[in-house]
């Protein structure tokens, strides 16, 4: 299964992809205006988006506040889950021993619904920055560990025949053949664990925070602040929209030989 | 600006209020953090202006105030160790608390009476307690549903010919006529009732008509800190009542912090939570026997209501659950508003 | 395929699975011995004894719980696979509107699920409904995402020489792509399994007539924390069920390749 040369496609695209996002967003900042407005849709179901900017626009140190405190503590939990999560993968790669006995159990920790151990989070981690950062780690990590396991299976076994008849030993075996080729599947992980980690970390805020945009939609929920809802989830969008771009941009750089068509 | 102004102002003049204060432990504040039953909010005012003016700092406590949050459960907070006083559920949270052998003693009463009242529309099918037969109302499952099951039971109707269901966070479904009775508290729900259907239009059933009162937001403590730290409780409630007795005194500085506080809160909503927060404070006894007044009598309805349905396995012993002494070692002057 | 040696249709269990069951009595044994040997309270954390036998009194009630749960979040898997792996293969037969499709769909996915669950609530009510929708929602775009990387994974080469031969587009997909797909399309498959469990017991949690999460939010408030464990168990059971059945069929499909 040898790759398609496309050395070229990351670069190019780049300015092509700003331009597309920038008219998809207008496209659908223009539909929700124009769709409130033309038919009548009560401002408790969907407000128009003019409001909810205004809203923003009304106290933007609060919002700028939230983003920074919870970007942070996303980007942790994101760097270290994903870090674990592929040094996981490859150990039970590995150790197939270790992934019996281990990976079900990981697979169990992924099936607990965490947000009803709050008191148990703040009990073991207190309420820092570092509680919020370990629900995003908890949520990152099974994904990527998940993906680089099958990445690194998914090689040619002829290719690694090959490889293994010029007495290539183990560790190159790894790092030139198994881990290159279980690279684009790694990636496809950490693009979908961005979403996960931003959810870890604003779920890890309801566990009594007093900012973060996790706060500012929980405040909004329960005094029924339709607009305040909209809000938060407006810039919360931008946010992880901006992490996902990020790393797609990584990964086309890295993963150059199987960029994206 | 000339709001940021009056808030410096009133924390200068704070600073030389609170110096004569003598600080009850010596040498530097004790570190203590406050676990909230929800997020910052007016509902909470009188504890971050303590803070803000210094009074806890002024009574020999370094308190940090934390939120709370969905399935955050203070009792469970402080009965660990993890937070050294609660504002908890209520009265019922202390007995469930209790029940389940929490190592957790309430030491006053935020709210004296029940702090949210069943609903109905006037231009509804509902119109007096009886109409809720065969009617859908909503109310919250943990707690709030023994109370209306009582409320009717009291009145005669049997609790099974109503349609009881589990309340969402949304007060659409009652707008909209969906539901014919809804569950408010009366300084959180109640404000987004009135301003979509105006109060005018709504018919109130509260608890107390029927003899029932469950009061709500109790401050909670370990055991342990009672035991070992007794000197702590009169200084925290001193500090608090303080709090407290500005936030009512000048509702207007009171908001401005909290909208420094949380700026995304709504002033009008915050501006009308104080003052049912207020009402609800200053309710029953606690108009003769000053704030955080804990009033048997109340304790006891309450704590009937929920033997009687089994919510707690057996009965609690009030006397060690509800401690009246640290409160009671304050000036009756000094606790009232 | 190094899996193909294992023999999975004998009566013994696999050794992978005899490892899993080590692991898991390794865990719980661990677990049981500390909250003894410790006395922890119930409240920091109930002995797995305690917790076993609080589901055995409470079956009937659990067990209604997990059908209801599990059916809610059945039904919002389905839908939300239908709809991902669609829109991923239109996409491909279609590219024009990708990226900005891709930006949209990640710009509102990279809000939590329960972000959108008191929208949800709203739009669709306390029932069921809410909860199918939310599942199928988070459902949709992990295996959207999935399925995209899958049909990209194709060789290039391979793709001309079956339009030197006069191959059109949906032979290409259904022949070529598809097949090349299915590992990753699979793998988005078996992760949002777990998820959608999740998602259906928090939007429960949040406001329901039934279901795990309901039992764990009245468990919670009231203080009932054995009834919480018991009530995770039995959502972590259901969740490994339903995770080895997609695995289990992943392997079918995989090995058939």
């Amino acid at each position: 299964m040898a790759a398609a040369s496309k050395t070229s496609a990351g670069l190019f695209s780049t300015g092509h992809t700003v331009l597309r996002l920038v008219a998809g967003l207008a496209a659908i900042a223009v539909a929700w205006q124009a769709s409130v407005l033309l038919f009548g849709i009560r401002p408790y179901y969907l407000p128009k988006l003019s409001v909810v900017l205004d809203a923003i626009a009304s106290t933007p140190a609060a919002y700028a506040a939230s983003v920074a405190r919870t970007a942070a503590e996303t980007l942790l939990g994101y760097v270290t889950g994903a870090a674990f999560g592929v040094l996981l993968g490859s150990v039970f790669f590995h150790h197939k021993v270790l992934k019996d006995t281990l990976f079900p159990m990981f697979v169990v920790s992924q099936t607990i619904p965490v947000i009803a151990f709050g008191a148990v989070v703040v009990l073991w981690f207190g309420n820092t920055l570092f509680a919020k950062a370990v629900m995003a780690f908890y949520l990152t990590f099974f994904p990527v560990t998940v993906n680089t396991l099958l990445g690194l299976q998914s090689v040619d076994p002829a290719q690694e025949a090959l490889m293994k008849s010029f007495g290539a030993p183990h560790r190159q075996l790894f790092w030139k053949l198994q881990f290159p080729n279980a690279l684009p599947q790694i990636f496809v992980a950490l693009r979908l664990a961005t979403s996960l980690s931003l959810v870890g970390a604003m779920v890890g805020e309801w566990f009594g925070d007093t900012t973060g945009l996790g706060v500012l939609l929980l405040q909004a929920t329960y005094n029924e602040n339709v607009v305040g809802i909209w809000a938060a989830l407006l810039v919360a969008s931008a946010l992880g929209t901006l992490f996902y771009a990020s790393v797609a941009g990584i990964e086309r750089k890295v993963v150059f030989w199987r960029a994206e068509q | 600006m000339i709001r940021r102004r009056q808030v410096l102002s009133t924390l200068g003049a704070a600073g030389l209020v609170a110096a004569p204060y003598v600080r009850a432990f010596g040498g530097a504040p004790v570190k203590a953090s406050l676990r909230l039953k929800w997020l910052p909010q007016a509902q909470f005012m009188g504890f971050y202006l303590a803070v803000e003016k210094g009074y806890y700092r002024a009574e020999g406590i370094d308190l940090t105030i934390n939120p709370g949050g969905p399935n955050l459960l203070t009792e469970n907070l402080v009965a660990t160790g993890a937070d050294t006083f609660g504002v908890s559920g209520g009265t019922d949270s202390v007995f469930a608390a209790r029940d389940k052998k929490l190592p957790i003693v309430c030491f006053g009463i935020g709210h004296q009476i029940t702090p949210f009242v069943f609903v109905s529309k006037k231009d509804g099918p509902v119109k007096t307690i009886q109409d809720f037969k065969g009617r859908v109302a909503t109310t919250w499952f943990t707690g709030a549903n023994y109370v209306l099951e009582s409320v009717l039971a009291k009145a005669g109707v049997n609790p099974k010919d109503v349609n009881i269901q589990p309340q969402q966070v949304s007060a659409t479904p009652f707008v909209e006529g969906k539901v014919d009775v809804f569950t408010a508290t009366l300084y959180n729900e109640f404000y987004t009732l009135d301003k979509r259907i105006g109060m005018a239009n709504l018919t109130k059933f509260a608890a107390e008509d029927y003899g029932i009162t469950v009061p709500r937001d109790t401050l909670i403590v370990s055991e342990t800190t009672a035991k070992e730290k007794p000197e702590l409780l009169p200084a925290f409630l001193r500090a608090s009542i303080r709090g407290w007795r500005d936030a009512f005194a000048d509702q207007k500085a009171a908001i401005d912090l909290m909208m420094k506080l949380a700026p995304t809160l709504q002033r009008e909503h915050q501006e009308f939570m104080l003052a049912e927060i207020k009402r609800l404070m200053l309710a029953g006894k606690a108009s003769e026997e000053g704030l955080f007044w804990i009033d048997p009598a109340a304790v006891k309805t309450a704590h009937d209501v929920f033997l009687n349905y089994k919510v707690i396995s057996g009965p609690v012993d009030l006397k060690a659950a509800f401690i009246s002494a640290p409160l009671q070692s304050i000036a009756l002057a000094d606790r009232k508003v | 395929m190094k899996r193909r040696t294992i023999a999975t249709r004998t009566i013994v269990p696999s050794r992978e699975v005899q490892r899993g069951i080590i692991g898991g009595l390794m865990l719980l044994g661990g677990w049981e011995a500390a909250t003894r040997l410790l006395e922890l309270p119930t409240y920091v954390l109930p002995p797995v004894s305690g917790i076993v036998q609080a589901i055995v009194e409470r079956r009937a009630a659990l067990a209604a719980a997990a059908g209801y749960t599990g059916g809610e979040a059945l039904a919002g898997y389905l839908i939300g696979c239908t709809i991902g792996i669609g829109v991923a293969v239109l996409l491909a037969l279609f590219p024009w509107p990708r990226r900005g499709f891709v930006s949209v769909a990640t710009a509102i996915n990279s809000v939590p699920v329960v972000g959108y669950a008191p929208l949800l609530l709203l739009w669709f009510g306390t029932g069921i409904e809410s909860k199918i929708a939310a599942v199928a929602f988070a459902v949709s775009f992990v295996v959207f995402i999935s399925t995209l990387a899958g049909l990209d994974r194709v060789d290039r080469r391979a793709v001309d020489l079956m339009r030197s031969f006069g191959a059109g587009k949906l032979a290409i997909l259904w022949r070529l792509r598809l097949p090349t797909a299915l590992p990753l399309i699979a793998a988005g498959m078996r992760v949002s399994t777990v998820r959608s469990i999740i998602i259906a017991i928090v939007v429960e949690m949040l406001g329901a007539y039934g279901g795990l999460g309901w039992v764990i939010y009245q468990a919670v408030m009231q203080i009932d924390f054995v009834q919480v464990w018991a009530a995770i168990f039995v959502a972590s059971a259901i969740s490994l069920v339903f995770f080895n059945l997609i695995g289990l069929a992943e392997w079918k499909l995989v090995f058939w390749r």
